[in-house]
């Protein structure tokens, strides 16, 4: 079983443009505010690059005509641009913000529809934290670095020519020499970009094992104790908390070094521009102000080229969480209408359920061993069929693939004749109960749960179906009645309390065939006999099939198969086949021997 | 407020003068970061515009110009500005890396002694704290909690150093450059502090918002996730989408009001910054106009207000988050007040002898709730007195709620006795120490538990060092080293979140193994073996019974299978011994137990009734 639980976040060192652009296109319906957000990060970079310009204009102004110099133009100027510039701020961010949470809300209400659309066997294999992380963080993630990263982009690369653009024009000698920083400047932060991600990566990875072995000597403590582990926990804990420590240390130095090298990079460009710019204000080849605008603008190059190396760096940080959650939405649900199903609408779906069959079904789960090898079975309605057998041994396959939860690799099953597989899912799924071997409830109240089964019942319809199964007693006795909230889960019901709630909840739906698979765990006499009756009046009158664990279901079975290697070993009525003697005689002795030990315990000394 | 700043005093031990030695660095390159722009306003007033130094030229301008050998000497040798101006640039660098990796080594190394220590007192306190405290809870103290003061000793203490220095160097410096100027380019500078305070407070209901909004669609997520089979099984998607799409819209709302909140706080923030910049420039502008001032000393106040803005626009956000670390720190110390299970030391002489393995229980009482014990006799142990002898397998039997647990927790110390008496070879158990008295017993319980790490490993935790061949002689014994043979990676097999789920029964065959690898002089199976089928459990009995001997075995057990095999069974009800013998003298008498064994005989007598009557 592929386990991708602990995947970590590779860094991809190729750009996969097709994946980008697939993402970025889901943000194209967001257009109004896609091109707006474009605009204003041109205009912000203008805005940014003009200041220096501003100053060196003020000064030579002063310079030149000394107070009577046009100050009020000055101010003005200044004002107007810092006005524009802070209106393209407020502008950025929300527009920005904006994509990239509506992007988020779409990609996750998208993914979540997927979900709800594939067939079991994709959930085997993929364990719930795992997709919840996909839903949750990764599309987070991925919406940022669309939003924000590529318009980042946009503004560090207009900045960045802006000033280009300036410098030339106002020498472009002096230009070229201070522009000859800027490459060195690019590479240096790239390098550092990485790094840094990669040493902040196994900060987090280092962090969440720190997390789990929390998590499990809190857990574990009892054990820890009884087998005076202390000090060996300890031991182990350190050597952890030592890496992450170390990968923090490393961290912190990189950006230490990183820093003052960029920083000193610009001083470069400045004192390159003091001096040959210093020569040339001198000889009034350029004016003071100009000068000021050199040096200020060296100083300048920084800001947006760690951006660019940073977001740069984060895209590909990011593309690995972009490929799983694009997997995600294009995975195709291997079990779904046919076309000319799709195109035949209700029109033909019988009213009735006469007969299923299982005409020599094989199956395997992916490509694992055949877990039933053709499988023959004929069931009409009002009769219960009992499955029986030791674990691993397909009774679950046959319950699911009855509820096409999978479908056979091999062989068809046939509902009236045809082949399951030509009528409509949904118009199957409305017509089964099902209730599991641990049943799940909702956080919610018991009366929401049972309404989980037909969500346009009446709370008289609810309590009806309540008595029919034995649950309506009990459910009276808790705190608010059928208001009670039932807790995660269900956990604050006892198992057998959540079973007889369960039993109501598929009771309600009123579904032509039953699947049920009966729980083990034991549960005390009383409750015992209250599922045994209200399961009588379920089951009544329809279809159905039950993994059968306790004797009492068993005895009242119409048929009972006993279900070994994929096949069925031994097929009858109770006792028939307890006169047999074979496989079911001894499973039976068994059951029953220790169903009877768990009474007598039960009613203590 | 006096405490906090005593509990991180104390926090700080050890690392005091790490913390001293990256203040001073910081100090270091701030002296010489200012020295930057003072180069480019030397350079600019008086070697490229031809000025002499008057009375009006500041202190530290003379004093560098007499640096760099005049203005004239300057004018000529332009080169020597770039040098001064890389140089000073890039010692200052090195003592900011200084700072960097020293204060990284301090509070990252206080983090890691917080986060041991916590880690080992959680492995201390007594297992009467864990009945009552949320795993959840603990860990998140023990990571976010701990994070919060990482990154406030990291960070906030360095930016708040970074603060007092820049205000106790800067203003001098400019004070001695130009004191109206100086007036001039605070007069925002006070609002800037106060705006960011005041919005980093307000909008901190606006994070917890949507904090809880994300919180809630995880919920959502994970409850869909958690009971997918349900939905399918009752075809409930279009439910189900419309139940996620509120939290989704919720959380999406919420973002972008805090994003709103934002956009106004970041642009208005750099309005007034700007406008302080603005303000100097023109104000600096006029004074230039009429002589007041140079043009290279408008240079240089332009660049330290460069330097000092973006820290007085977090000085806001450092203040308000100066709050949260107080409250992690408070969390961590809850903990860490908590005592530790009290082990006196160890008596050599009582622990000196090895144990033989007689166990005397005497009239003991237990209730696990109340400090005393209730009058009714309602407690989970209410006087119960037996004795168990070396070597001596002992069963004990009875309903669930017995105290057949209890019983089990109370000899290996996780909770402590106050009523009777429990003696180990005529010790009283609690004048022992805990740690020794655990290793004398190897116990298995119901669920155990089993630790993330390759299966040789689980195994080698019963006794560090065991030989290889040892633990496959354990593994054997407990029915379990076939199934390990099964899986890829055979005993390198790593079981829990990380590697292969176990089931219940190869669990408690791990955990039997684990015992049996540990040959302690006591052996204690707390239900061990419910979850693994009759005839293993058969093969299992029969293996430690050939250890006979070895050990003194207590046996909590239903089925008859391991009944049979004790040397005597004890039947507990209600905290109390009801019935105690051999198998012989139990099944002769009437009771639980004869009522039990009778069934092993009357089921084929049954059977052939059923076969008779009508279905």
């Amino acid at each position: 079983m592929p386990a991708p639980f602990h995947q970590e976040d590779d860094f991809k060192a190729r750009l996969d443009a097709g994946l980008w652009w697939k993402l970025l296109r889901r943000a194209f319906h967001l257009k109004r505010y896609l091109i707006p957000l474009f605009l204003a990060a041109l205009v912000l970079a203008v805005c940014d690059a003009s200041f220096a310009l501003i100053t060196r204009w003020v000064i030579d102004g002063v310079v030149r005509d000394g107070t009577g110099a046009n100050f009020t133009l000055y101010a003005a100027v200044y004002f107007a641009v810092t006005f524009v510039l802070c209106a393209c701020v407020w502008l950025f961010i929300w527009l920005a913000g904006n994509i990239s949470n509506r992007l988020a809300h779409d990609i996750r209400r998208d993914g979540f529809d997927r979900l709800q659309q594939l067939e079991f066997a994709f959930f085997d294999t993929r364990p719930v934290g795992w997709l919840i992380t996909r839903l949750t963080g990764d599309c987070d993630r991925l919406a940022r670095t669309i939003g924000w990263g590529f318009l980042d982009i946009v503004w560090g690369l207009s900045l960045v020519v802006m000033i280009a653009v300036s410098l030339l024009v106002l020498n472009w000698r002096l230009g070229l020499i201070i522009l000859a920083v800027v490459p060195p400047l690019a590479l240096v932060s790239r390098y550092f970009q990485k790094k840094l991600l990669f040493s902040a990566r196994d900060i987090r990875k280092y962090n969440s094992q720190i997390t789990a072995a929390y998590n499990e000597s809190i857990q574990g403590v009892r054990t820890t104790k009884t087998l005076v582990r202390e000090a060996g926990n300890l031991a182990e804990f350190q050597t952890l908390s030592s890496r992450m420590f170390a990968a923090a240390v490393l961290n912190a130095r990189q950006n230490a070094v990183y820093y003052p090298i960029v920083i000193t990079l610009g001083s470069l460009a400045a004192g390159l521009a003091l001096w040959r710019g210093g020569w040339l204000a001198a000889h009034d080849q350029i004016s003071l102000g100009t000068l000021v605008a050199f040096v200020n603008f060296a100083g300048m190059f920084f800001n947006p080229i760690n951006q660019l190396a940073q977001r740069l760096t984060e895209i590909q940080a990011a593309q690995a969480a972009g490929e799983r959650v694009m997997g995600l939405l294009e995975t195709e649900p291997a079990i779904k209408d046919r076309p000319a199903v799709l195109a035949r609408g209700a029109a033909g779906n019988p009213a009735r359920i006469d007969t299923i069959e299982f005409r020599n079904v094989t199956f395997r789960y992916g490509t694992g061993p055949v877990v039933l090898e053709n499988f023959n079975l004929t069931v009409q309605p009002g009769q219960t069929i009992a499955l029986v057998g030791p674990s691993g041994g397909g009774k679950s396959t046959i319950v699911s693939l009855v509820c096409r939860f999978y479908e056979p690799v091999a062989g068809e099953i046939l509902i009236n004749g045809t082949d399951y597989r030509e009528l409509p899912l949904g118009w199957l799924q409305a017509q089964l109960g099902i209730v599991l071997q641990t049943p799940h409830l909702f956080k919610g109240t018991v009366r929401e749960n049972i309404r989980y089964g037909r969500l346009t019942a009446t709370d008289a319809e609810i309590e009806t179906a309540a008595r029919m199964v034995n649950a309506h007693d009990f459910i009276l006795q808790l705190e608010q009645g059928y208001d009670t909230p039932v807790g995660e889960g269900g956990n604050r019901l006892s198992t057998g309390q959540r079973q007889l709630v369960s039993f109501a909840r598929a009771l309600l739906a009123d579904p032509q065939i039953f699947v049920m698979d009966e729980a083990t765990s034991s549960i005390d006499t009383g409750t015992e006999q209250l599922i045994q009756q209200g399961m009588a009046n379920m089951l009544a009158g329809r279809i159905s099939f039950v993994i059968a664990h306790r004797l009492s279901t068993i005895r009242r079975a119409d048929r009972i198969l006993v279900i070994t290697g994929g096949k069925i070993e031994e097929s009858g009525t109770h006792e028939e086949l307890l006169r047999h003697r074979g496989h079911y005689h001894e499973l039976y002795t068994n059951q029953f021997r220790r169903e009877r030990e768990e009474a007598v315990l039960e009613s203590g000394g | 407020m006096s405490s906090h700043f005593q509990l991180i005093w104390s926090l700080m031990r050890g690392h005091r003068l790490r913390y001293g030695f990256a203040l001073a660095c910081l100090l270091a390159a701030t002296l010489l970061n200012y020295g930057v722009p003072l180069v480019g306003s030397v350079t600019i007033d008086f070697a490229v515009g031809g000025r002499e130094p008057g009375p009006g030229t500041s202190a530290p301008m003379r004093w560098l110009l007499g640096l760099l050998g005049g203005g004239d000497h300057l004018r000529e040798n332009l080169w020597l500005a770039a040098v001064a101006m890389v140089l000073l640039s890039a010692v200052g660098g090195v003592f900011s890396y200084l700072k960097g990796w020293q204060a990284s080594l301090a509070s990252d190394g206080i983090a890691r002694r917080l986060k041991e220590e916590l880690y080992d007192h959680l492995n201390h306190l007594p297992a009467r704290h864990h009945d009552r405290t949320d795993t959840g809870d603990l860990v998140q103290r023990c990571t976010s909690d701990v994070e919060t003061t990482r990154l406030f000793l990291a960070s906030q203490v360095m930016d708040i150093g970074n603060a007092v220095i820049l205000a106790g160097t800067a203003l001098p410096l400019m004070l001695a450059l130009h004191v109206p100027m100086t007036l001039v380019s605070f007069a925002l500078i006070g609002p800037l502090v106060v705006y960011g305070y005041v919005y980093f407070r307000q909008v901190r209901h606006v994070f917890k918002q949507v904090d809880e909004a994300e919180g809630l669609l995880t919920g959502v997520v994970q409850e869909n996730l958690t009971g997918i089979r349900v939905v399918r099984a009752f075809a409930r998607h279009d439910h189900e989408r419309a139940k996620f799409a509120g939290p989704n819209a919720l959380y999406r709302d919420r973002a972008l009001r805090m994003l709103r909140l934002m956009s106004w706080y970041w642009s208005v923030s750099d309005f007034v910054a700007l406008g302080q910049l603005g303000l100097t420039l023109l104000v600096g502008a006029w004074w230039v106009a009429t002589g007041e001032l140079t043009v290279g000393v408008l240079f240089a106040f332009l660049a330290y207000l460069g330097i000092m803005l973006w820290p007085v626009r977090m000085m806001g956000r450092i203040l308000t988050d100066l709050g949260k670390a107080t409250v992690a720190l408070g969390r961590i110390h809850e903990i860490l007040g908590v005592a530790r299970e009290p082990d006196p030391p160890a008596d050599p002489a009582l622990t000196a002898a090895p144990l033989a393995g007689r166990i005397t229980v005497r009239d003991l009482h237990f209730h696990h709730a109340a400090s005393d014990l209730p009058a009714d006799g309602r407690g989970a142990l209410n006087g119960v007195s037996f004795d168990v002898r070396p070597g001596e397998t002992l069963a004990i039997l009875g309903p669930s709620g017995a105290g057949k647990s209890t019983l089990m927790h109370l000899l290996l110390r996780l909770y402590d006795y106050r009523h009777g008496s429990i003696r180990l070879d005529d010790r009283e158990l609690s004048s022992l120490p805990r740690q020794w008295v655990r290793r004398q017993i190897g116990v298995v319980m119901q669920e155990p538990f089993l630790f993330s790490k390759s299966l040789r490993d689980n195994l080698r935790l019963g006794r560090g060092g065991a030989p290889d061949q040892e633990i496959e002689h354990a593994a054997r014994a407990a029915c379990i080293h076939d199934t390990i043979l099964t899986f890829e990676h055979g005993y390198e097999t790593v079981i829990g979140e990380r590697g292969i789920t176990l089931s219940g029964g190869q669990r408690q065959r791990v955990a039997i193994a684990r015992a049996v690898l540990k040959e302690a002089p006591v052996l204690i199976l707390d239900d061990a073996l419910s979850a693994v089928d009759a005839e293993t459990e058969t093969v299992i009995i029969d293996a430690l019974r050939a250890r006979r001997g070895r050990s003194t075995t207590l046996v909590i057990a239903h089925r008859l299978a391991t009944l049979a095999h004790a040397d005597r069974i004890l039947v507990l009800d209600h905290g109390r011994i009801i019935q105690s013998g051999t198998h012989a003298e139990l099944a002769a008498r009437d009771g639980l137990y004869r009522r039990l064994w009778q069934i092993q005989t009357s089921v084929e007598t049954d059977f052939q009734k059923e076969l008779r009557a009508p279905a």
